[in-house]
């Protein structure tokens, strides 16, 4: 008897985390099964939008792909944009946040402005820099010009050498803070007595930086870069907002070229083939997140 | 090798007065313990021994030079923190060849050193480990030697013990003692455990807010307490306090006894001691309870061993007693010990 109660009580538990997990169940089949199992599917048709005839061409799209110039130069700009974007980061986000975790008077409201650009929505933030970078009223030409930099206006939007430097800079803006974040709390975690060990040991402040902080933030710093590597490949709305891919594909990358297929040139079958090439490099970039993740993890 | 000389240092964090006129000094190849309740400022003076801390006034003398201003790698002393303060991604090896290896110090004459002291401490089949992958004693013993490594003039360690389990800290001390004596060097030891200061010193400095109660030898201490701060910190149980008319009258709970040891002994002062309770520890058993005239009622304990055949039951009194000569008296307002006064207890 006790026996035939536990499994129908078990059983009873089985059916309510069952139901329990239903709704997010489908919200995800509805949000990306469906979309992802979509575009699998379109990648090897040709899909005009509004016609029902969706041939199939087998792999023809990725054929097309690898083939068009667009393709590879939306390839290279991406990585002009990622490893642009992210060094920069990495290399102010680890420098700011040395920098805010040393005490001074105002260190907290320090803090909190350095925070600020990652709180701010990224279409005003856009808004605001777009206005900023203005060839005849933009703050940035003005200020350039007054303290003697630049003779001239410069046309940072506009210009294809320019606008990928424009990009980036709003990019690195935005989301240095976010390496400060991660950084900040690890150099906060290493113990002060070990930097007092070295101090009586005779080591200077640089051998310090080197041999003890530096080893510490190590896998954090690598974690964050590959992160935001990933977060800034697949980025998206800074890049449309700021430029929209100009002038003259300067500012393409590979989102905003999935983009252009699928909206504006409406070949749903080639943009599903692209927007799938993405993922797969994506899917690398993941796989090497997750190694070195478990790595760091099996070393604490 | 070198002595140490602390004079009249004083240190003030914000308005708290934590180190209170410090001067003491110690001896070339003299282990000092600096031993005291948390909050006592004992860390806070080896700190400034370091130069890890600025003495708002007062100098520390190394070999007779003064070091006050110096920086803490030119003063030439070596510290173990509590913490042992290895570093997680070294191995033990580069740990303790990194006071060598930030002076610059060619890889030969690293590896010989580092040899030397690992073998020192015992640790030489260990130097390819991780910090993580050895014991807390183990790491204990790595730091000491990295603090060794480099000839230091003066060693200061920080409640070394005070990371390893109660039966690891016996052998540990051991083990210190005799490092110590092998070493020679000029030893300055922070605790708060009186064992281990009774066990490792040479001299003890007793400290209670930041200004030095005592400097003594563990007898000196023990026998001869200087307040009643120092007389109910070491020993345990502590002292018991009896607050007489203007005195404040001690004795040790294993000197107050059943009169029958006492056999027909003069010089004894007789103590009806009611029992209120009795602890049996095993070797020993504690008694709990309340003396009575001649002495005012008060709270004491007596120590007895559990071998003395003692039939005795609480709530009853019994008659106790204390030699005369291990009676000791405190100024009531001062705290500090003084001389028997004339006439108290007819003794």
């Amino acid at each position: 008897m006790a026996d035939s109660d536990g499994t129908s009580s078990q059983r009873e538990d089985r059916v309510l985390a069952y139901s329990a997990l239903l709704p997010s169940v489908l919200i995800l089949l509805l949000l990306v099964a469906l979309p992802a199992a979509t575009v699998v599917n379109f990648s090897v048709r040709e899909v005009q939008l509004g016609e029902s005839d969706n041939a199939f061409v087998g792999l023809d799209n990725f054929a097309w792909a690898l083939r068009a110039e667009q393709f590879w130069s939306a390839l290279v700009n991406t990585l002009i944009w990622v490893f642009g974007s992210v060094g920069l980061e990495m290399v102010i986000g680890l420098g700011v946040a040395l920098l805010l975790n040393r005490s001074f008077v105002g260190r907290g409201v320090a803090r909190a402005i350095v925070f600020a650009p990652y709180l701010i929505p990224t279409v005003v933030a856009v808004l605001v820099w777009r206005y900023m970078f203005h060839d005849v009223v933009g703050i940035l030409n003005f200020f350039l010009m007054k303290i003697g930099v630049i003779d001239a206006p410069l046309n940072w939007l506009n210009s294809p050498r320019m606008a990928m430097l424009s990009v980036i800079v709003v990019g690195v803006w935005k989301f240095f803070p976010f390496v400060v974040l991660a950084i900040l709390g690890v150099l906060q975690s290493i113990p002060q007595e070990q930097y007092e060990a070295a101090k009586i040991d005779g080591a200077n402040g640089w051998q310090m930086f080197w041999r003890i902080t530096l080893p510490y933030v190590m896998p954090i710093f690598l974690l964050t870069a590959l992160l935001r590597t990933i977060w800034t490949f697949h980025k998206f709305d800074i890049i449309y907002l700021l430029t929209g891919g100009g002038p003259v594909g300067a500012t393409t990358t590979l989102p905003v070229l999935v983009y252009q297929k699928a909206f504006a040139d409406f070949e749903m079958g080639r943009a599903s083939a692209l927007a799938i090439i993405t993922a797969a490099i994506l899917a690398v970039l993941l796989g090497v997140y997750f190694f070195l993740n478990k790595r760091a993890e099996a070393r604490q | 090798m070198a002595s140490l000389e602390l004079r009249n240092i004083h240190k003030f964090f914000q308005e708290q007065h934590s180190v209170d006129d410090v001067n003491l000094s110690v001896a070339d190849g003299e282990l000092l313990v600096l031993l005291g309740p948390s909050g006592c400022g004992k860390s806070t003076l080896m700190r400034i021994i370091a130069g890890l801390e600025t003495p708002t006034s007062g100098d520390v003398l190394i070999g007779g030079k003064v070091t006050t201003h110096l920086r803490p790698k030119d003063r030439n002393v070596a510290m173990v923190f509590q913490s042992y303060a290895l570093y997680p991604h070294l191995t033990l090896y580069e740990n303790i060849a990194f006071p060598l290896r930030v002076r610059g110090v060619k890889d030969k004459l690293v590896a010989e050193k580092v040899k030397w002291a690992a073998q020192l401490v015992d640790i030489e089949r260990l130097l390819d480990r991780k910090p993580r992958q050895t014991s807390g004693g183990e790491r204990q013993r790595t730091a000491l030697a990295r603090s060794l490594v480099r000839d230091p003039a003066v060693f200061l360690l920080d409640e070394p013990l005070s990371n390893l389990d109660a039966k690891m800290r016996n052998s540990a001390r051991e083990e210190l003692r005799d490092f110590q004596k092998r070493v020679n060097i000029t030893w300055v030891h922070v605790t708060h455990d009186q064992t281990e200061a009774m066990g490792l010193g040479d001299r003890i400095v007793v400290m209670d807010r930041g200004s030095v109660r005592q400097i003594g030898t563990p007898e000196e201490i023990y026998l001869r307490p200087a307040d009643t701060f120092v007389a109910t910190f070491v020993g345990t149980p502590p002292m018991n306090l009896v607050p007489m008319d203007s005195h404040t009258l001690g004795f040790r709970p294993e000197n107050f006894l059943h009169r029958a040891f006492f056999g027909n002994e003069p010089d004894v002062l007789d103590v009806p001691f009611r029992l209120s309770r009795i602890e049996y520890l095993g070797n020993e058993r504690l008694l709990y309870g309340v003396t009575a005239d001649p002495l005012p009622e008060a709270k004491v304990v007596a120590r007895i061993p559990s071998t003395l055949p003692l039939q005795l039951e609480e709530g009853r009194v019994e008659g106790f007693g204390v030699r005369r000569s291990d009676l000791h008296w405190f100024d009531k307002a001062t705290s500090r010990a003084i001389a028997a006064p004339a006439g108290a207890l007819h003794g």
